[in-house]
């Protein structure tokens, strides 16, 4: 059947598949642009450790291993049981330390301060320390993040 | 010459230039400030060439490679010094030129284009700085670009991509130094010429503002040639400049600290470049919460209205002679008092 009247002329048919066209090979080009530069990078689930490397740490005194890009903290407490944190500060991303002398995580960037177990107690950061678990197997330490079995 | 005229047809260009005037008033004197803008710019292209001559950017050899240019490399330190103070000298001309402009009304229809491209040179010169503080890739740059890109992810729903965008990952490694580099030689070259191309043209098409009183009084302003007279006259003004940045160059070049280690806690004193002091304060004063968000949320948030503010600068203006135009006007004599406030509170 011919319609009487045209919906669109043919400069408008022809605009709109040009540009149709056009905002499909874009869409073509920024999809897989946009995948380049966000790259998947994901947290690891658990590092593995030589035990043997790290059993030296005496009571009160932490050690670094790296958490992928991120330095993890291995610390001993005063009964001999060891804790892992995530060594970033929960304010805005420096890497934190252990001072034994105080007792404390010290973030130099903004002043901030946690207690020995993680928990922020002055200063801007706004959570505690993330804490990761530990399980030794053998020769092996294994830390974890929370929630990974 | 007549040869190339006849193809370029250049002498429109000059005819253009020896006809263009410049209108003689008190304020005249923050015209000189866009040359001396452009002048450090240019002397910041020319030593930034040579410093990729050597220059490495990767992890590994970045902080090394920046060492050997301030020792071993012939003349090489005061290339790198002239590099970092001309960005120095170039920002605090930005900040003096867009001043001169909000205090004086030249952004007044029809020249709001030629602010708005200004602003976006200004935030190119910004991130311009920002991407060339971590190149050095020492400890304090480290941990001040661990802190700079981490601010983002306050910002709702996009904060978490522009972060990652910017870091190229989760974390700043080796990634965020080889993309800040392509950023820093690359990509905002590109933008920024472009821009200032637009900039430039607009100032030549609508020619230079004139004072809102004298504008007024419709009295008859003396003006002078550009060509030779104001070139001249700007010629003197860049010497001068050009002494100064390069003896501060040489007394006080810049310093290298140990190479930055992903996995060393942070040194004491990080802070970022001078002109981010006062926003970095800003940072810093707001409490952990405000109401219902995060006092860093609400912080980043509001410099993110700040400047999309700045922008609009012009239309929100758009009655400078009444009350508004007062309030727009004290409105930067109160941000000047701000960030000079700011900034000696962030050094204390």
């Amino acid at each position: 059947m011919k319609l009487k009247h045209s919906l669109f002329s043919r400069r408008q048919f022809l605009n709109g598949l040009i540009g149709g066209w056009v905002g499909a090979i874009m869409a073509a080009l920024v999809y897989p642009i946009v995948r380049f530069i966000f790259p998947s990078y994901k947290e690891p689930d658990e590092v593995i450790l030589l035990y043997a490397d790290y059993k030296d740490i005496l009571p009160n005194s932490s050690k670094i291993f790296p958490w992928g890009s991120k330095p993890g903290i291995l610390k001993k407490n005063d009964d001999g049981s060891l804790m892992a944190f995530v060594g970033v500060c929960t304010h805005l991303d420096c890497n934190v330390e252990y001072q034994p002398e105080k007792r404390k995580f010290f973030c130099a960037c903004h002043d901030g301060w946690y207690d020995e177990f993680g928990t922020n107690i002055s200063g801007p950061p706004p959570k505690p320390l993330r804490r990761l678990f530990i399980s030794i197997e053998g020769e092996d330490l294994i830390i974890k993040k929370e929630g990974v079995e | 010459m007549s040869w190339l005229d006849e193809r370029f047809g250049l002498s429109s260009v000059t005819q253009f230039l020896k006809n263009k005037l410049i209108p003689m008033h008190k304020h005249t004197i923050w015209s000189y400030t866009g040359s001396a803008i452009l002048l450090f710019f240019v002397i910041q292209v020319l030593t930034g060439f040579i410093l990729i001559f050597y220059y490495r950017p990767i992890l590994e050899e970045a902080n090394a490679s920046v060492a050997r240019i301030m020792t071993e490399v012939p003349l090489g330190w005061i290339l790198r010094s002239v590099h970092s103070w001309s960005a120095t000298f170039m920002i605090a001309l930005l900040f003096v030129h867009l001043l001169s402009i909000w205090i004086n009304k030249a952004y007044r229809r029809p020249r709001e284009l030629t602010w708005m491209t200004g602003v976006m040179l200004f935030i190119c010169s910004l991130l311009f700085g920002f991407t060339g503080y971590l190149l050095p890739w020492d400890d304090l740059s480290f941990s001040a670009t661990k802190v700079g890109t981490d601010i983002p992810r306050a910002i709702p729903i996009v904060g978490e991509w522009v972060t990652k965008l910017l870091r190229g990952g989760e974390d700043v490694t080796g990634d965020t130094l080889t993309r800040f580099f392509g950023i820093h030689v690359c990509i905002l070259p590109i933008f920024l010429l472009v821009l200032l191309a637009v900039h430039v043209y607009l100032i030549q098409k609508l020619g230079m503002s004139i004072p809102l009183e004298s504008e007024k009084s419709k009295k008859k302003l003396k003006e002078i040639p550009f060509w030779p007279n104001f070139v001249y006259r700007e010629a003197v003004l860049w010497l001068i400049l050009f002494g100064v940045c390069l003896t501060v160059a040489i007394f006080f070049p810049p310093s290298l600290e140990k190479a930055a280690d992903l996995m060393a806690p942070a040194p004491e004193g990080i802070k970022p470049e001078w002109y981010f002091l006062f926003l970095f304060q800003t940072l810093k004063i707001f409490p952990a919460r405000l109401l219902f968000i995060s006092g860093e949320t609400a912080a980043v948030l509001l410099i993110f209205l700040g400047i999309v503010l700045f922008f609009f600068l012009p239309v929100i203006d758009n009655k400078p002679e009444e009350r508004k135009g007062k309030i727009v006007r004290a409105s930067a004599y109160l941000f000047i008092l701000y960030a000079l406030i700011l900034t000696v509170w962030s050094l204390l």
